[in-house]
């Protein structure tokens, strides 16, 4: 009887622990299965809560880029921007990116999108839209793309209301990454690094991202309708000569493609769009064969299942399961290196901006002293291309982490090329008896908004007109088209520099 | 009592059977590199082995586990095979997987029986003039704190390693 009662013992003490190992590993097995299943989702679904049902790990964690909610007001923290913006809409209203969910959000409500009353009105085209949704390569499909990129921003206000979603990067058949916009196909075709057939896996993990983390520009593509003829601002990337500073400059000195004159120095200006993905390749992170996904998607473990996150964002927030996969070291070590690189970035570029927006003060100040065409020419050159510089390096707001030598080294220039500017400037202002004249004050957003003349209480008035009025009935008519999807905005609260 | 101890019994060389086979349990008698990626987390260490110089001298148990002798051997695996079955169980390992102390002193033990000829001297150097900084190795420093990228290379990393062969990222 005793030794019944001890083998029965020894039995049950070697059977639990052998179920709990024979469970964990069935449930492995099961939850990897589950993962690499591909279901079926309908052709041009918008909405990421119904891709959500199959991937509920993904889903959840792109809705948590929600957190990055924090509304930081760029144009207040350097107001020089504003008057080197003079006559541009990122001088109305300029914030830090929030997460992929507030992405169509932020584009409805900035002041920079204006207050149209129906769907012809302006200020924008309907290029605006195209990075911020997954209606976009929809409407595309459905309308053209020529049609697409023709007309007013509001034309789509009704049909664009899902936030950057799934079907932005993934096929949804199969679930691969595909490129759902055809300007990045055209665009590595003419830089030639790259062939559309030779791209792997690795490489869409960074191309993916590079369909809107990229520079690109308006193109005025004129085009016929059935017989009508139309213009389209094509979105456009100007990599034919090259990803760098000096190549995209040359490529639009080339034909003197300007963005927009400006209205202080009447300079033909170039605004750069976060060159995020063509900085990036300079880095020694791409060259060592890392893509975007691996640091701001990294892998993350949920039982036996490694999925990888949809919470784009800041590699700092996962020290541990991003750098750390490589790298030796400790999260403080990694923090106090990526401020340090930080704080070299912005030392630069606060020398820039307060160089640059003092020569466009200057300059406007030579015209009203009487300035020729002819003297200003040189120096106006030289804004432009300082310019341009500068933004290239810090509107793209992880090149300096990306690439730190290329940041500064087109930093450097840009400072070089604004000080080149404002010794031609004196020169002319000498000549018309300007030669004291100290550019005005632009310490505060207040200020600078008021020196280029600008009446901010007005455009704020409009917006929330607009934003009472027409937004809220292009998401009822979206809702009634049975395109938008409340769960997309669960929560939204308005939040802007302005309110 | 005794038909319970003995349905018990029945019941534990079951449970065993079928832990036996959906663990593969068998695969890990064998020295074949390829029982490794059972576990799909050592794809990278295999395929970056694969694609080294030592995929045709020594195999992941020839660096990783005692080569003295026999027991010895099967001694570690089972502790290791216990170790892994309890952290799969639990979830109790890190997202980053480092060399265990204990596993360290192997790999260099192994690294030194090889290349006895080539570190000789330094052995005998590092026995007259020790001023050592590790006292888990042999030698008092780990080789590969010099030679980084062998053989795994230095870039270890389910989707950036070149040449992963079944990476899913779903």
């Amino acid at each position: 009887m005793k030794k019944s009662s001890i083998v029965f013992a020894l039995c049950v003490l070697a059977i639990v622990p052998m179920v709990l190992l024979t469970l964990s590993i069935r449930e492995n097995k099961a939850e990897q299965q589950a993962m690499t299943a591909v279901p079926v989702i309908k052709e041009g679904e918008t909405r990421a809560s119904e891709w959500g049902k199959h991937y509920p790990r993904q889903y959840d964690t792109y809705m948590q880029t929600r957190k990055s909610d924090e509304i930081a007001d760029v144009l207040k923290q350097d107001p020089a921007l504003v008057v080197m913006w003079a006559g541009y809409p990122f001088s109305k209203d300029y914030n830090k990116p929030r997460g992929h969910y507030y992405a169509l959000e932020d584009n409805i409500n900035t002041l920079r999108t204006g207050a149209p009353v129906d769907s012809k009105t302006g200020p924008l085209p309907t290029a605006c839209w195209t990075c911020k949704s997954p209606d976009v390569p929809r409407l595309i499909k459905r309308d053209g793309e020529m049609e697409f990129f023709t007309g007013k921003w509001a034309k789509y206000g009704d049909e664009v209301v899902n936030p950057i979603g799934c079907g932005d990067c993934h096929d949804n058949k199969t679930m691969k990454l595909t490129l759902t916009r055809d300007y990045l196909k055209r665009a590595l075709e003419a830089e030639g690094r790259l062939k559309t057939a030779d791209i792997t896996h690795q490489d869409m993990r960074s191309l993916v991202c590079a369909q809107c983390h990229a520079e690109y520009y308006f193109k005025k593509t004129d085009w016929e309708d059935k017989g009508e003829k139309k213009t389209a601002m094509v979105v456009t990337f100007p990599w034919s000569k090259g990803l760098s500073a000096e190549n995209m400059e040359e490529y639009y000195d080339s034909y003197n493609f300007t963005d927009w004159t400006h209205q202080l120095s009447k300079t033909p200006m170039l605004k750069a769009q976060h060159p995020d993905y063509e900085t990036f390749v300079t880095g020694v992170h791409s060259r060592n064969g890392l893509a975007c996904a691996d640091c701001h998607m990294p892998y993350v473990r949920e039982g036996g299942v490694k999925y990888s996150s949809h919470k784009v964002g800041s590699p700092l927030d996962n020290i541990a399961n991003t750098c750390l996969n490589c790298h030796k070291g400790t999260e403080k070590e990694f923090r106090e290196t990526v401020e340090k690189k930080l704080a070299r970035k912005n030392e630069l570029a606060k020398l820039a901006t307060d160089i640059l927006a003092k020569a466009h003060l200057e300059a406007a100040k030579a015209w009203s002293a009487g300035a020729t065409e002819e003297e200003m020419k040189p120096a106006l050159q030289d804004i432009r291309h300082g310019q341009w510089r500068w933004d290239y390096a810090v509107a793209g707001h992880g090149a300096f982490f990306h690439a730190p030598e290329e940041t500064l080294r087109v930093l450097a220039g840009a400072i070089n090329k604004g000080q080149d500017a404002r010794l031609k400037l004196r020169i002319v202002l000498a000549k018309y008896n300007a030669a004291d004249f100290v550019a005005q004050d632009f310490s505060t957003k207040e200020k600078a908004q008021a020196l280029v003349g600008m009446d901010h209480a007005k455009l704020v008035e409009e917006k929330k007109t607009f934003l009472n009025t027409l937004k809220q009935e292009w998401f009822k008519k979206g809702e009634a088209k049975g395109l938008y999807d409340p769960e997309s905005r669960k929560d939204m609260v308005l939040k802007t520099s302005y309110n | 009592m005794k038909y319970i101890a003995m349905l018990s019994v029945i019941v534990a060389l079951g449970v065993f059977a079928n832990l036996v086979h959906e663990s593969q349990m068998l695969s890990y008698l064998s020295s074949d590199p390829k029982v490794c990626v059972n576990c799909h987390t050592m794809i990278t260490h295999y395929e970056t082995w694969q694609h080294s110089s030592h995929r045709n001298r020594a195999t992941c148990i020839d660096c990783h586990l005692p080569r003295d002798s026999f027991v010895n051997k099967m001694l570690a695996k089972a502790r290791d095979g216990y170790n892994h079955s309890v952290a799969m169980t639990f979830k109790t390992y890190g997202p980053n997987l480092r060399v265990s102390t204990d596993a360290a002193r192997r790999i260099q033990d192994n690294c030194i029986s090889c290349h006895r000829e080539v570190v000789s001297q330094m052995l005998a150097n590092s026995a007259l003039y020790a001023k050592v900084a590790d006292n888990t190795v042999q030698m008092g420093r780990r080789c590969w704190e010099c030679h980084r990228g062998l053989p795994h290379g230095t870039m270890r990393n389910l989707s950036a390693t070149q040449n992963n062969f079944t990476v899913k990222v779903f």
